[in-house]
């Protein structure tokens, strides 16, 4: 049975369509990370899944559950971290995550939980006194604390310093081995990359592509590049006429040549057929920047810089 | 469609409701400022009042004095007007401001239940402000007991259900937590400056005393005397007060947004 199940998600406000048409599937256990600029659809059609809002056109079904309909089954095993939204600000990490817990049928035990997200030592603070990130932790731990079966992590790691992404990442991954299913809004194309098992791409309110992080970067049909270093007076036909290379650029002594295949063999394999020397050889892979630039032919990040 | 039998409902149980309900009395306590106002306000008032020279005897009032019935009610009503239209509408439209009410919403707790919560906290804010009035009026002034306490009981239970009904009007229609506590304190003195708070009634232009009495604050300080002097309310107050809260509540369920 499907975890997540979107289908045909249209929503405006207003003139202003924010999903034109969505269509998702996440299996039960999968990591389905959601990828897009500001403003592409990706936070609403969140709040479609978690039931805060409801579609103009199109289903939403969360383990086969209408999450208004269902209202009540729904909430006990949908874990949402939302953007940005307070919490009673006068208490305490302990006390927030006490009275969330109370909420589920079966749930975290809160102190263990505040420790996982690492907030043992500020498990006193009150909400407003606590740090971005210490927030965010927080956020998370009231997400996960009556132990979903599928999670909404939108913007899971923003404001958080690399240690505490890194360490954020490894209780998703942990979610993962427990089987939670997680839907994971990002613009950390590193998190996407390490933690999804699918990406989807979505653009101006449509899904543009879904596929592995490795399919999609696959998909853009980006080219593998080679970069080393030769001598000046490096004759670039010595490359040229290699099956696999598409282009060979030469700037003073640094070399790249674009093309794909077995590249960076047949690249080295040719120089020293020509008795080149060649230094600081590397394979540069497309990321999945690079694929959501080619896939909606825009950069990505001019709007959210 | 599937039917998911393997997934129960589950509905926030009384430890939810207790927590949630502790969480309001934090959120209220640990808000000096919000506090102070409730408790210390009216004890300014009851204390000016108290140290002035109307505790003579009325004639025809059995013993009570212009102490008994005009300052003490309008001490009880400053407690339940700041309470319900100043106090309790910040938190809510905070709440929803911020994103609290929203956050709620995802999870098995309906926001409906900070609304509740509020009303139980305010309700325990009222009592103890009112018990703390009473008594300082009691040791300190020789204040007399209520001569139909059940009446000055309902009177007071009536009194309060009115002002939070305004207060939940206001949060539905204030934008943000400061325009909440703008409007409640702009009602609050509104209505006080017109229902005797500041001094005897008699002493405003009729028509706007007319105005000032049937307005909640009014209509609360007219029908808690009449009940501690041992007599039945006028009607009218009773109306006015009955219809605050069947118009509050029905233009808080037309305007109410959980965000």
């Amino acid at each position: 049975m499907l975890a997540i199940e979107v289908r045909n998600l249209h929503k405006r406000y207003g003139q202003v369509v924010a999903v034109d048409d969505v269509s998702l599937s996440v299996d039960e256990g999968e990591i389905v990370g959601v990828l897009g600029r500001n403003g592409a659809g990706k936070t609403t059609t969140v709040e479609a899944i978690a039931g805060l809002r409801r579609p103009d056109r199109g289903t939403v079904r969360v383990l086969g559950l209408d999450p208004h309909r269902d209202r009540a089954r729904v909430r006990q095993v949908l874990g949402v971290q939302l953007q940005s939204s307070a919490l009673h600000s006068a208490l305490t990490v302990r006390e927030l995550v006490g009275l969330y817990r109370s909420f589920y049928a079966t749930g975290a035990d809160p102190d263990k939980l505040i420790e996982a997200v690492g907030l043992t030592g500020s498990r006193g603070t009150r909400f407003e006194k606590l740090s971005g990130g210490q927030q965010q932790r927080l956020s998370i731990a009231l997400a996960l604390v009556g132990n979903p079966r599928v999670a909404l992590l939108d913007e899971l790691t923003t404001g958080l310093d690399p240690e505490a992404r890194r360490h954020i990442w490894s209780m998703v991954e942990d979610l993962r081995a427990g089987g939670v299913t997680v839907l994971l809004v990002s613009h950390l194309m590193e998190e996407v990359e390490r933690l999804c098992d699918r990406v989807a791409l979505i653009d101006q309110g449509r899904v543009v592509a879904v596929d592995t992080p490795v399919g999609l970067i696959a998909a853009a049909g980006l080219a593998q590049r080679v970069r080393f270093r030769a001598a000046r007076g490096f004759d670039p036909t010595v490359l040229d006429r290699l099956p696999d290379v598409t282009g060979v650029e030469v700037a003073g002594e640094q070399v790249t040549v674009t093309g794909d295949g077995e590249l960076l063999h047949n690249v080295s394999t040719a120089l020293v057929h020509a008795g080149v020397v060649a230094t600081e050889t590397r394979l540069e892979r497309a990321t999945l920047d690079d694929a959501f630039l080619a896939l909606t032919g825009r950069p990505f990040a001019q709007e959210n810089s | 469609m599937t039917s998911q039998t393997d997934i129960a409902v589950h509905r926030p149980g009384p430890r939810a409701w207790l927590n949630l309900i502790r969480a309001e009395t934090k959120m209220v306590v640990r808000d000096t400022a919000g506090l102070l106002i409730p408790i210390g306000l009216p004890l300014l008032i009851l204390v000016m009042n108290g140290l002035g020279a109307s505790t003579q005897e009325l004639p025809g009032l059995d013993g009570l004095t212009a102490f008994d019935v005009y300052v003490i009610p309008i001490v009880i009503a400053i407690v339940v007007a700041t309470i319900g239209v100043v106090n309790m509408p910040s938190f809510l439209a905070y709440y929803r401001r911020t994103g609290v009410l929203r956050r709620l919403a995802v999870t098995p707790a309906h926001p409906a239940m900070v609304l509740a919560a509020q009303v139980v906290t305010s309700i325990v804010q009222t009592t103890v402000g009112i018990v703390i009035a009473l008594t300082v009026a009691m040791l300190a002034f020789d204040a007399n007991p209520p001569r139909n306490p059940g009446m000055a009981l309902a009177v007071v239970v009536l009194a309060a259900l009115a002002m939070y009904a305004v207060g939940i009007l206001i949060a539905a229609v204030a934008p943000t937590g400061n325009a909440a506590v703008a409007i409640g304190l702009v009602l609050f003195f509104g209505m006080g400056a017109t229902g005797g708070m500041f001094g005897p009634v008699v002493n405003l232009p009729d028509a706007v005393a007319r105005v000032g009495e049937v307005l909640p604050f009014g209509a609360v300080t007219a029908a808690v005397g009449d009940a501690w002097a041992g007599q039945t309310p006028e009607s009218l107050h009773l109306i006015s007060l009955v219809a605050a809260i069947v118009l509050s509540s029905l233009g808080a369920a037309r305007f109410f947004r959980w965000e």
